[in-house]
């Protein structure tokens, strides 16, 4: 589907991670909502929105290391090198 | 609703004395965004400043989110009053780059299921505005001719844009009525650009899609819910829809990126069986279209362009791609990209009617995007994918000698089409 | 209840100096002047509004202004981006906020030597998009660098992520043109020409009028140093078993000589348990991650990876373990926007409420960071005791000096704190615990403020303790040059200058 059903909007099911973080879309996490009950309420975000934020987030990160600077080392590269020189 | 006397205001400071019906719209809105405003309260750290495109030109503290959310707590403890910020609200153009920047919406909303949202508490406050007799002057009257003609004033306050005249534009397409998909044209596209809905309708034919058009399209009801005149659009929305279910019609594409957000984000919750709907992106059909070889591109287009993310796509509903993909498939034309997460703090302008109230602010956020266009090299054309944007920027292009069209028209030509 | 009335004329006077549209004296206008990000009284809020804003986009017109404000003994408070921690901009007595955000232009991009000039009321991030088209980089990167703006940058000599490669404000801004509280228009430097960096004629004055809060005039425009854009950014993030093995190897990361780091970051115990309230990084880390260091360093390509090496070698060697390229590269974009999300507040029983963000910001040797550690935390859990409105969010260290990244510490603990309960009685209790986190700052040999500076309600009142004789030659100097007590009149108990004579 191309477009925008509301029927597909609903979050999916949850799974707990710890006792305070809950999952429902793999990689993300989320509150478990009981801690949300009394101070401060969730609000309904539709999946399209939740989803665009997510991607929003990691596509400001990249921008912000852009911002900064040409390129970025990778640790995991040198790391490597490091212990293949012993 | 009666209008409060400014003597009255003098006495009374932030006591609105309006009517019990004014104070207990007062304390709805209290209510429901309270915490939404103590949310950035508790912040105001301003990371939305730089982003947003009015604070880019009036750095006017009165027209930031931070203010805005500020104002919510201020009314609470009984400081401020609608009549005090009434029209610090008119500065913002909806285009969504505040709360989308916003650490509390970027970096936790989805985590907490609560982000920061600045536009619903804009909206809620202009509409709080309209409640208590608090007008903008052309806001209301602009308001009163969409009620009356059923579509935008897009023309002027004295050429009717009636729901009669809404397909004009599709003169000699034969295009029929009704239909599993309709095309939802906008009214300042159906009016005031039209060569938009006949390149857009023009493609969707030679890519097979069979589509009509509706009976009486109204607005959308978008500007509306954005100036505070809710009724009026609640009443083109339920207009709309039951058009649709008049003619059987199950998906609606839209051309305009507006209306395509005030149908996913508002129509919901006026149907309870909006899920018969699918709404979908005339940018995303015809990506798809190219992508599956279904819409050729063959005559070259030699332009160099630049492309301006409009801003319901980019910043709210984070549809960029899709227009890339497009002018990439275009024969001839040179690509000159801004990147998309730059771009949140570009704006056209246009947003949430700003230029029916404030004409010159719309027009130097203009001025500015066409003047970050005007510094890339060699580029003499503008592509945008809002009919809304185009126009303020047509105008500031002119100075600076950078054509703007709209994605569409660029892809009809490319199609071989006359537009 | 009405706002701060202005003398009759006054408002007409200001118009006159910066015209119609940009003198304000609307409600909204001053309420929405009245604070920052740091915890407020939200209680009390009438007492800080201004009588009226103006917006200048000239030296001239806040000269005027000033020589105004002299004439008639109106205060008059600077206000930048707003962004600053220690309520430099909040009027203590209401006045005339002299709000410099219009004054935002690039003046002169003098590529021979390598400065850029610019408003006061421009923002670094914005700054260097235009920079980058050169080749260039402003690197003063607080973790307000998306909202912060240089002239609230002088007004605090502010702290910067990556001042241990590039310096701090103070570093990186070589001279300024200023208006003397009287209304006078100087140019302040090290000494000579604006694009000197180092001179040794005369008083260093370039200091005395950093970080002063506004309380020595309103900086107009500012002459910037330039740094040739990075070629590599590299981050590592490494995990430790203890606080106390993370701080150990932060002391030899900090000290091992390599020129391109950029900053060293000791997250404690309490701040990692912290993060596993919502962090995507920290939520999958397993219980035995107790610390976390991060490093940074920027540079030419091939020096940042001679130096990411050496670096690495040190966390290993120092028992850590690294946490992956994504976290170390995510985390590390992340540096500005992770703060003051009030969502982090937790009730004592674990229910989310909207809290605002405290940030104590103590300079701390780094032999004194394991016990202002301890003490720190204490303070925060007897408050959370007392009320269940505070809640401690943990203690970052990062290395303070500039060039060179041993030796001290910008130390801070972070608090979570429910503005929607404030009244009198958690407002005192606040202000005690704050004069309390101050002192054990003072008593280990450490400063009070790193970057934000210490006019708060509590912190300021051991400021003299601080500066000692310091404190009598900063009133002098203060009557001195502001005789009318116009210039941000009562922060850091600069009232008392004129209260001996
Ligand atoms: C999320 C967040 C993260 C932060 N991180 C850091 C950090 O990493 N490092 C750091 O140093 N700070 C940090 N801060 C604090 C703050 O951003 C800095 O203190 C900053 O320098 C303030 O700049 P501003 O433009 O907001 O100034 P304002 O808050 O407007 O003003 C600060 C002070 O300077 C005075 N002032 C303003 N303009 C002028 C002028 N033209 N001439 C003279 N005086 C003037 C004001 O009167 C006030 O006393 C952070 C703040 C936030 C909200
Ligand atoms: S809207 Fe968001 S970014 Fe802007 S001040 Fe409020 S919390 Fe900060």
């Amino acid at each position: 589907m191309l477009g925008f059903r509301l029927s597909a909007e609903k979050p999916p099911q949850a799974h707990r991670v710890t006792d305070v973080v809950i999952n429902r879309f793999e990689h993300v996490y989320e509150v478990d909502p009981a801690l949300m009950t009394e101070h401060v309420h969730q609000q309904a975000i539709p999946n399209w929105e939740f989803n665009r934020i997510v991607e929003n987030r990691w596509e400001h990160l990249a921008w912000m290391h852009d911002h900064f600077a040409e390129s970025v080392l990778s640790g995991e590269g040198l790391l490597a090198e490091v212990e293949a020189e012993g | 609703m009666a209008e409060t006397t400014a003597s009255d205001q003098r006495t009374n400071g932030a006591q609105t004395a309006g009517t019990q019906e004014t104070n207990g719209a007062v304390q709805a809105l209290i209510e429901e965004w309270r915490d939404v405003a103590y949310n950035c309260f508790s912040s105001g750290h301003k990371f939305c400043r730089e982003v947003c495109p009015v604070m880019q030109v009036t750095r006017d503290e009165r027209h930031t989110p931070t203010a805005f959310h500020a104002n919510v707590v201020a009314m609470e403890k009984g400081h401020l009053s609608i009549e005090d910020v009434a029209e610090d609200y008119v500065h913002c153009t909806m285009c969504g780059a505040c709360e989308l920047r916003c650490p509390n919406s970027l970096f936790t909303g989805d985590f907490y299921r609560f982000r920061q949202r600045t536009i619903d508490v804009v909206k809620a406050m202009r509409a709080l505005a309209v409640q208590s007799g608090v007008h903008q002057k052309n806001w209301k009257r602009w308001a009163e001719l969409t009620n009356r003609w059923g579509n935008e004033p897009v023309l002027g306050w004295t050429k009717e844009t009636s729901a009669n005249k809404v397909r004009a534009w599709a003169v000699g397409l034969n295009i029929p009525t009704g239909g599993e998909t309709i095309l939802f044209a906008d009214c300042e596209a159906a009016f005031y650009r039209p060569s938009v809905p006949r390149s857009v309708a023009q493609l969707l034919t030679a890519a097979g899609v069979k589509f009509g058009l509706m009976n009486q399209q109204w607005c959308c009801g978008g500007p509306m819910w954005e100036t505070g005149y809710v009724d009026i659009a609640h009443a083109m929305a339920e207009h709309n829809m039951l058009d649709w279910r008049k003619t059987n019609t199950k998906r609606i594409v839209c051309l305009d990126p507006h209306d395509y957000i005030t149908i996913v984000e508002n129509y919901p919750a006026l149907d309870p069986n909006f899920d018969e709907f699918e709404i979908v992106l005339a940018v995303d059909l015809i990506a798809e279209k190219i992508r599956e070889g279904k819409l050729k591109l063959t005559t070259p287009v030699r332009r160099t362009v630049t492309y301006h993310d409009p801003c319901r796509l980019n910043k709210r509903m984070g549809v960029w791609k899709a227009p890339r993909e497009i002018l990439r498939a275009i024969p001839g034309l040179t690509f000159v990209d801004v990147d998309h997460v730059t771009q949140w703090s570009y704006c056209s302008g246009a947003g949430s009617n700003l230029g029916v109230e404030k004409p010159e602010l719309t027009a130097e956020i203009s001025r500015r995007r066409m003047a970050k266009a005007g510094e890339l090299d060699g580029v003499d054309t503008l592509v945008s994918a809002c009919p809304w944007s185009e126009r303020p920027l047509t105008e500031q292009g002119e100075a600076q000698g950078i054509e703007v069209f709209d994605i569409f028209e660029l892809v009809a030509e490319a199609a071989g089409f006359e537009v | 209840m009405a706002t701060v009335a202005l003398l009759d004329g006054v408002v007409d006077e200001l118009t006159a100096i910066c015209g119609p549209d940009h003198v304000f004296t609307g409600r909204s206008a001053v309420f929405n002047r009245a604070r920052v990000p740091a915890p407020f009284p939200v209680h009390r809020w009438e007492e800080h509004i201004p009588s009226a804003v103006v917006l200048p986009t000239s030296a001239e017109q806040v000269s005027e202004v000033v020589k105004l404000a002299n004439r008639h003994g109106i205060p008059v408070v600077p206000r930048a981006g707003a962004t600053g921690l220690t309520d430099g901009a909040v009027p203590l007595r209401h006045g005339i906020v002299v709000d410099i955000k219009l004054m935002n232009q690039i003046l002169e991009l003098d590529h021979e030597n390598r400065t850029v000039t610019v408003g006061p009321g421009i923002n670094m991030l914005k700054l260097n998009e235009e920079l980058r088209k050169h080749g260039y980089i402003y690197p003063d990167d607080p973790a307000s660098y998306p909202c912060s703006l240089v002239g609230g940058r002088i007004g605090t000599s502010g702290w910067s992520l990556i001042g241990a490669r590039y310096g701090h404000t103070r570093d990186l801004v070589i001279s300024f043109e200023m208006v003397l509280p009287t209304g006078e228009i100087i140019r302040v430097g090290d000494g000579g020409g604006p694009t000197v960096r180092k001179s040794s004629s005369g008083y260093q004055l370039k200091h005395l009028f950093m970080g002063h809060q506004g309380t020595l005039g309103i900086v107009t425009e500012a002459t910037l140093e330039l740094v040739k854009r990075p070629e590599a950014e590299f981050s590592m993030f490494f995990s430790y078993g203890s606080y106390m093995d993370a701080w150990r190897a932060t002391g030899e990361l900090a000290r091992s000589g390599v020129a391109t780091l950029a900053g060293v970051v000791l997250f404690d115990e309490e701040k990692i348990r912290y993060l596993r309230r919502d962090d995507e990084a920290y939520i999958p880390q397993p219980e035995s991650v107790k610390a976390v260091i991060a490093c940074a360093a920027y540079g030419n390509a091939d020096e940042v990876r001679v130096g990411a090496k050496r670096l690495l070698r040190i966390g290993k060697a120092s028992g850590g373990a690294y946490l992956g390229d994504e976290i170390s590269q995510g985390d590390w974009a992340s540096r500005h926007d992770r703060y003051a999300t009030p969502q982090h507040g937790r009730t004592r029983d674990g229910q989310v409420a909207l809290m605002s963000w405290h940030c104590e910001d103590a300079a701390i040797p780094y032999p004194q960071l394991p016990a202002v550690r301890e003490k720190w935390h204490a303070i925060a859990d007897s408050l959370r005791e007392r009320f269940d409105m505070f809640d401690d969010w943990g203690i970052f260290a990062y290395t303070n000096g500039a060039f060179k990244p041993w030796g001290d510490y910008l130390t801070e603990i972070d608090i979570g704190i429910w503005e929607m309960k404030w009244d009198d009685e958690s407002w005192a209790a606040w202000v005690d615990a704050k004069r309390e986190l101050a002192r054990v700052s003072i008593e280990h040999g450490g400063s009070i403020s790193a970057c934000h500076g210490a006019c708060r309600a509590g912190e300021v009142d051991l400021v003299p303790t601080e500066l000692g004789g310091g404190f009598e030659v900063m009133k002098t100097i203060k009557r001195a040059l502001d005789p009318n007590n116009i210039m941000n009149p009562s922060k850091y108990l600069l009232g008392q200058a004129y209260e001996e004579e």
